[in-house]
């Protein structure tokens, strides 16, 4: 095939982000062999800094290149490039600026990127801070980035048939990416758009939650490597010190941003929770508890030399279980148990290779050494803080192969289908209440060894002395968590026994860890973070039940359906607000207000009232549910809720569903074309009766109803209360009346119709009591425009009193009117308007009048013509002369018409589209699951930083 | 470290006997057919296909937490299908349907339903269509 040169392709930024891709790679690999030598002669001195400048200079090249390669994709983003297929997949032209991020890591590719950004941030930071540990932490890390970096390489590897593919690269183009005729042309690219940005994704969460979440992944690294190096070095119990504040960091970073996708989740998506225990949440999840356990029992160590083993293995299996996370949510391998998995992308080997090397790197590391890392003759007493600590992160342990051994079903699957190909995977029946029914455990277990094992002491010897104090603190925390416990029912419903016991256990949690503050905080200030973690765990627990279990459904349905059980009952959360119409739930009456369209964005307004027991109204606000249409207007992207938040609860509410003509323009086509139209031709004042017939289904029988139409009113220019005026729009308007059968309401509409730029814009009436549409019929047009060219004009020009005549008409100007009230000119803001009133005279002594009008809008003078239709003259004011108070006019002759007949089409079978299907809940206190985690996660962060101002 | 050690065995045994218990208990099973469902009677996971030509009913004026399709299993076994929802979006493109729910004489009570949509762009062809103006 003949090769095609391409015009209007910007090569540049791929040329350099490929360039810079092939440098990170080497860089990294360079690092890593560099500070592999390093380490391993660290014994001599000379040798070993050599090799660790040149780690050192590697690891710079390899950041400097990271940059410069999002840096490209950024460039070829910003200035919309489609001819790349990254750009074209996430970018649209009317993505707006402030999405450009979560554009750039809604793809693999880029969250790769993002990943590998944070690792060389920490690689940068590592460099300064480490110092003797920066050679063996180096050297991992930079094999850690050798393996990402290949993720998003994109080289091919020929081998006879066999090609190899390593990585995807971001800098493909789109021609490159998949065949296609249009790439037979030269200018091709001119011819791109872009796929723009998921729309659940543009949200300013997403702007902050992955990059957050991506330092906390990328910052599991950090222990790790410690990790790696206190074992490789045979220095078992120097590396604890560092990894402690890197754990805290990291556990705190990777919290933060587990709890941002949460809080996207509750205010972004209509599942109407923060958690949903979905295969990606919890493999983020998994490791946030591993470190944790990992940092407990690092804190053991540090205290008692005991549990160095344990440490290494929590730390080690955090990072692993990062990657195999990575490979879960990026090979495909969850298809269709997750919302948010990636797409395969063909990576599914080198994916596995990552977990494989990471994974059995780890144990034959930790089995090489497991006999030199030392453990202290003595155990722990079963009165000694650590003994309990040691619990606490087995609890953790076992709440994290829990978790993993659910979420992996799909991999179990996966082998099973490979053993066996007719073997039918299994799936968790019920994901949230399986997960929910063990993690009670956890969290009831933790909240309890939490306040436990605070009152302990570190190497207790002789507990006998401290047993009085032990005993009446615990008691006393006791007491008071069940004397909270018993208030906490008081105000919500804790549900079964286990609910009840995990309350208690939040409590103890806040109790205890309160207690030990005040008596502690004075004499050790690290006491701070750990007290401040602890409570807010305890917290985050009563927010669980309260916001979960207590959850209340405000839209209940409404309507009986038989023979279903209570739980099936509560699925049934939604309910129809038809527009104006207050609809009483509960304590609540809501009313549809209305609604707006802003670009593909529609707001809707609901109007809240909540009441006492006695009916009486006690507060009022209005919640704003909006949704985002795709961008053909052909359905509905995403629905957001709106929320309402108070201090004890939050209102949450959601449109579930709307009219199926409100979802998309096919189906708003569809209807209008559906209904039958009868079109009837009135003049003002006029009233005609007709009848129609209603097929009835069952039986097959007909209904015949009468209807009365007049028009009471018609205006050449459009006038309703939606329509927007805009330069040159030609449009008419008409009051129309109807009633229906022998009823006495009538109902009085204004419907307007609009040209606009060749297309017609309608302003139908919608009479729901009676499913009856109005519009005015597009024939109107036939009856009122004449072109001016078909027009012969005369000028004339005039004073005031003065007559002319045209053929046998004689016309007298009988005066100027400034501001005219005319029907054919609809006046506007900042018009200056005159118009010429004329009396005609034809010779048969009839006598008609017309009043062009002359405006100038927008310092541009125009002009609205006039038609006098029995005489057949049509008038313009074209100018006037201030100083000789002279009109200009031109009129011309036609032959006469009717009067105009204005067509009103009727539908009598139209159903009302005023409605929205929506989903209101209660959820009380989840301000306390909020305020726990941040608690959590800012002890930990005060006790990094605590840690890091001691030395 | 003995009784450390032990301690974890213990709860790693607890864990593998509640994980393996709640597996066997029926948490976890492979998709059902509708006559296993009527046979268990309980809640089910059940794999099917939209039957397009029978009636969809959705009127959420009468209704808004109701919706009835058919489904023809895994099996080839067509159902009545009462969904406790609104009519999902995108239903009829679905190419299969995953259903949570039981069975309630000859019609299946579903609580909770899965789409599996084809992906947007089926092929090239349509996808550049995507990216053409």
């Amino acid at each position: 095939m003949e090769e095609i040169t391409y015009i209007n392709e910007h090569l540049g930024p791929r040329h350099i982000g490929h360039f810079a891709l092939l440098l990170a790679f080497f860089a990294a690999i360079l690092g890593m062999v560099s500070y592999f030598m390093a380490t391993h002669h660290r014994a001599e001195k000379l040798r070993s800094g050599k090799w660790q400048r040149l780690g050192q200079l590697s690891f710079l090249f390899h950041g400097a290149a990271v940059f410069t390669v999002i840096g490209c994709i950024f460039y070829a983003m910003l200035n919309q490039y489609y001819e790349y297929q990254y750009v074209s997949a996430h970018v649209s032209a009317d993505l707006q600026q402030r999405y450009i991020f979560s554009a750039f890591w809604e793809g693999q590719e880029g969250s790769f990127l993002l990943w590998m950004f944070w690792h060389v941030i920490l690689g940068y930071v590592l460099m300064v801070t480490a110092r003797r540990w920066e050679s063996p932490v180096m050297t991992t890390l930079c094999a850690v980035q050798v393996v990402i970096v290949s993720m998003v390489l994109g080289v091919h590897f020929g081998f006879g048939d066999w090609v190899i593919k390593l990585g995807s690269s971001p800098m493909l183009l789109l021609r490159e990416t998949i065949n296609a005729p249009i790439f037979q042309q030269a200018d091709y690219v001119a011819l791109l758009k872009g796929n723009g940005l998921n729309p659940s994704l543009q949200n300013y969460w997403m702007t902050i939650h992955p990059p957050t979440l991506f330092l906390g992944f990328a910052s599991t690294v950090v222990p790790f490597c410690f990790a790696v190096a206190g074992l490789w070095t045979g220095e078992h119990k120097a590396w604890l010190k560092p990894a402690l504040r890197w754990s805290l960091f990291s556990a705190g970073i990777l919290g933060i941003g587990i709890l941002m996708g949460a809080a996207w989740a509750y205010e972004a998506l209509n599942f109407g929770g923060y958690w949903a225990w979905d295969p990606v949440e919890n493999t983020s999840l998994v490791p946030w508890l591993l470190l944790v356990a990992g940092l407990h029992t690092n804190l053991v160590s540090r205290a008692t030399g005991q549990g160095i083993r344990a440490t290494y293995l929590f730390y080690l299996f955090t990072f692993v279980m990062i990657v195999y996370s990575t490979f879960l949510t990026r090979s495909g391998i969850l298809g269709d148990t997750s919302v948010h998995a990636f797409t395969e992308m063909g990576l599914e080997a080198q994916l596995l290779f990552f977990l494989g090397f990471f994974g059995i790197g780890s144990a034959a590391l930790m089995v090489w050494r497991w006999r030199s890392i030392p453990v202290p003759e003595k155990e722990e007493s079963l009165s000694s803080r650590e003994f309990w600590m040691f619990i606490g992160s087995l609890v953790l342990l076992m709440s994290a192969v829990l978790i993993t051994a659910s979420t992996s079903l799909p991999v179990y699957n996966e082998i099973r289908e490979y053993l066996n190909p007719v073997f039918d995977g299994v799936t968790l029946t019920d994901p949230e209440a399986h997960h929910n029914r063990f993690q009670i455990w956890i969290g009831i277990f933790v909240g309890i060894l939490s306040g436990i094992a605070h009152f302990l002491r570190w190497r207790e010897k002789d507990f006998s002395k401290h047993s009085r104090s032990f005993l009446l603190h615990t008691l006393g925390a006791v007491a008071g968590a069940v004397v909270c416990s018993w208030l906490t029912l008081l105000w919500i419903d804790a549900g079964p026994w286990q609910f009840k016991l995990m309350l208690f256990s939040g409590w103890f949690a806040i109790w205890t860890n309160v207690d030990y503050l005040i008596r502690f905080a004075f004499k050790d200030v690290k006491v701070f973070g750990s007290g401040l973690s602890h409570i807010g765990f305890g917290l985050m627990l009563l927010g669980i039940l309260a916001s979960g279990a207590n959850k209340r459904v405000i839209s209940q349905n409404q309507f009986l359906m038989e023979g279903l059980s209570d739980d099936e009952e509560l699925e049934r959360t939604t309910v129809i607000l038809i527009k104006d119409e207050p609809m009483v739930m509960e304590n609540y009456e809501l009313t549809l207000r209305g609604d707006t369209i802003d670009g593909f964005n529609r707001t809707y307004f609901v109007d809240y009232k909540r009441k006492d027991a006695a009916g009486r109204v006690v507060e009022e606000f209005q919640l704003e549910p909006n949704l985002l249409y795709d961008k053909t207007f052909e359905k509905i992207a995403i629905t957001n809720p709106s929320t309402k938040h108070y201090w004890d609860k939050d209102i949450f509410t959601v449109i579930m569903s709307l009219p199926l003509e409100e979802q998309s323009l096919e189906e708003k086509r569809k209807k209008e074309d559906s209904l039958k139209y009868h079109v009837v031709s009135l003049t003002p004042g006029e009233m005609i009766d007709f009848k129609d017939t209603l097929k009835i289904s069952q039986p097959d029988t007909f209904m015949v109803r009468d209807y009365r139409v007049s028009l009471e009113n018609f205006a050449r220019v459009p006038v309703h209360p939606d329509y927007e005026p805009e330069p040159k729009d030609i449009g008419v308007s008409a009051t129309v009346a109807i009633s229906r059968g022998k009823a006495d309401t009538v109902y009085r509409e204004q419907i307007a119709l609009v040209l606009r730029e060749g297309l017609l814009y309608h302003y139908p009436a919608q009479i729901n009591e009676i499913s009856t549409r109005l519009k005015i019929d597009e024939d109107i047009f036939e009856q009122l425009l004449t072109p001016e060219d078909q027009l012969d004009y005369k000028e004339f020009v005039v004073k005031p009193g003065s007559s002319f005549r045209l053929g046998d008409k004689e016309l007298t100007f009988r005066n100027f009117k400034p501001q005219p009230e005319v029907d054919h000119y609809l006046p506007q803001e900042g018009d200056i308007a005159v118009s010429a009133q004329l009396d005609i005279t034809d010779a048969a002594g009839n006598t008609g009048t017309m009043e062009p009008v002359f405006i100038i809008r927008d310092k541009t003078p125009s002009r609205i013509r006039d038609e006098h239709r029995e005489f057949g003259l049509f008038s313009n004011l074209v100018n006037l002369n201030p100083e000789t108070s002279e009109a200009t006019l031109l009129i011309a002759q036609a032959p006469p018409r009717d009067a105009v007949r204005v067509p009103i089409a009727v539908a009598t079978k139209s159903s009302r589209s005023d409605w929205l299907a929506l989903q209101a809940i209660e959820f009380p206190g989840i301000n306390l699951f909020w305020i726990g985690c941040i608690s959590m996660m800012m002890g930990l962060l005060i006790s990094m930083v605590l840690r890091l101002r001691m030395r | 470290m003995k009784k450390t050690y032990i301690i974890a065995i213990v709860m790693v045994a607890i864990a593998a006997f509640i994980a393996s218990n709640a597996f066997a208990e029926g948490g976890v099973a492979p998709y059902a057919n509708f006559s296993k469902a009527a046979e268990t009677g309980e809640s089910v996971k059940l794999v099917g296909t939209l039957v397009k030509d029978k009636p969809m009913v959705f009127e959420p004026l009468k209704d808004p937490n109701k919706f009835s399709f058919f489904l023809e299993d895994q099996d080839g076994t067509e159902r009545e299908v009462i969904l406790l929802k609104g009519k999902p979006q995108d239903f009829e493109m679905s190419e299969s349907i995953v259903l949570t729910g039981r069975m309630e004489g000859s019609q299946f009570i579903a609580k909770d339903i899965q789409l599996k949509c084809p992906s947007k762009y089926k092929d090239e062809e349509s996808m550049i269509k995507g990216l053409v103006e």
